[in-house]
């Protein structure tokens, strides 16, 4: 068995107290957290003084770890022989690590109480899927490094998720130990970026552009759905901005329920005109009193429609 | 597939979760899971007068708090005051998703 000098990872002396071994191993965790540092060594970093830190935080381990004196970090050495009957099971230590050792202490000592069981592995995982599917349901394959070279899990989504959704597949972790459950898989699911909607929970939202005479005289436009396009019905005087809603054209809610579908109007103009058009507009802007920056704040706000 | 399905559970307000599992799944005690409803911010579903239940939308910033309070030592009220903050995060990401989906592009 190697020797680890845990009082050197957590850079306290032998003697520290409590507090100095907390304060150490706080600082080296906020240094060295996977979350913190992306650095190629962090995390065994963040490791070793999780580990250490076990040991010494603990009266009772920190005691039996002070037991093995002081050596060289990685000097092989043998624990006094009644560490295999307090934290062994009475087994042998070879191929045990002195982590693992220390871990045993204070469950499970003792050949009387047997093996605990141990709640196998749970994963946290992500995955992006198009926003089809997410309406539809869909298979996914799961890359899980889960002992040697790890292993790919076929998972199926259910219809009806959303983006930033969470899942908990039930049981489909790591293995348990000794009769303890299996673990659970933790899936976060975002949606890829769609090149006409736009994902808010269950409903969607798009740009509809419409020509100005289409949004004062009002129109039958054809429009994109999930379900292929429909007509819509562009009411007269239908401003920017206004949202028009498709009820029940949204996504799949996973309740035998769909979310809407809005159509947010913009009103676009030719970028050239012909000669017909220009003198159009002109006679337009002559016959018209209409002054956009003259109506009040209540008729400028922005409506919804059901369409 | 079939069993694949069942075996698939929502965590977002439509489930709930009853106390004992949530513990589990959380890495927290019952009790602790008790000190945290005692501190207001872990609240339980109304119409749950035998068993405690929870909206399965609390797993996710609980495990995260979780995992904090053992990588950094941290007792039970900071894990509380985490949980407030990593539900207010969610409720902020949320609402920046909708905001998004609903400005022109």
């Amino acid at each position: 068995m190697k020797y680890k000098d845990y009082y050197a990872t957590l850079g306290v002396p032998r003697d520290a107290d409590s507090e100095q071994i907390k304060k150490a191993y706080r600082k080296l965790a906020r240094q060295h957290h996977p979350d913190v540092s992306k650095a190629p060594e962090a995390e065994a970093r963040f490791k070793e003084a999780g580990e250490a830190y076990a040991t010494l935080k603990d009266p009772e381990k920190r005691a039996a770890y002070d037991q093995l004196g002081r050596r060289p970090a990685g000097e092989e050495f043998s624990p006094p022989p009644q560490w295999s009957h307090d934290f062994a099971n009475d087994q042998a230590f070879e191929g045990v690590d002195l982590a693992d050792l220390l871990a045993a202490m204070g469950r499970g000592r003792g050949p009387s109480r047997g093996p605990v069981p141990l709640k196998g592995r749970d994963y946290e995982t992500g995955v992006r899927i198009p926003l089809e599917d997410a309406h539809r349901g869909a298979t996914v394959s799961l890359e899980l490094a889960d002992g040697e070279g790890g292993r790919t899990l076929e998972v199926t989504i259910p219809p009806g998720t959303t983006d930033g959704q969470k899942l908990r597949l039930r049981g489909k972790g790591g293995k348990g130990h000794n009769g303890g459950a299996d673990g659970d898989i933790y899936l976060h699911i975002t949606l890829a970026p769609h090149p006409v909607f736009r994902v808010d929970h269950h409903d969607l939202h798009f740009n509809l552009a419409l020509a100005p005479w289409e949004a004062a005289l009002g129109a039958e436009v054809e429009v994109p759905t999930l379900d292929g396009p429909v007509m819509l019905t562009v009411p007269p005087g239908t401003r920017s901005g206004r949202k028009l809603r498709l009820r029940g054209r949204g996504m799949a809610n996973g309740r035998d329920g769909r979310g809407d579908l809005y159509a947010i109007v913009h009103i676009d103009v030719p970028a050239t005109l012909s000669e017909r058009e220009r003198e159009l507009f002109k006679e337009l802007a002559t016959a018209s009193h209409f002054n956009p920056r003259a109506r009040s704040d209540k008729e400028k706000s922005h409506g919804t429609a059901t369409a | 597939m079939e069993q694949q399905l069942l075996d698939v559970a929502w965590l977002d307000a439509r489930e709930v979760i009853p106390l004992a599992e949530l513990a589990q799944i959380c890495a927290l005690s019952p009790a602790e899971l008790d000190e945290l409803v005692d501190y207001g911010v872990l609240v339980p579903v109304e119409k749950a007068p035998q068993e405690r239940l929870f909206s399965a939308e609390c797993v996710m910033p609980l495990r995260a708090a979780g995992k904090l309070r053992q990588d950094f030592d941290l007792d039970l009220f900071t894990v509380g005051l985490l949980l407030g903050y990593l539900n207010r995060i969610e409720a902020l990401e949320r609402q920046v998703r909708t905001l998004k989906a609903r400005l022109p592009a």
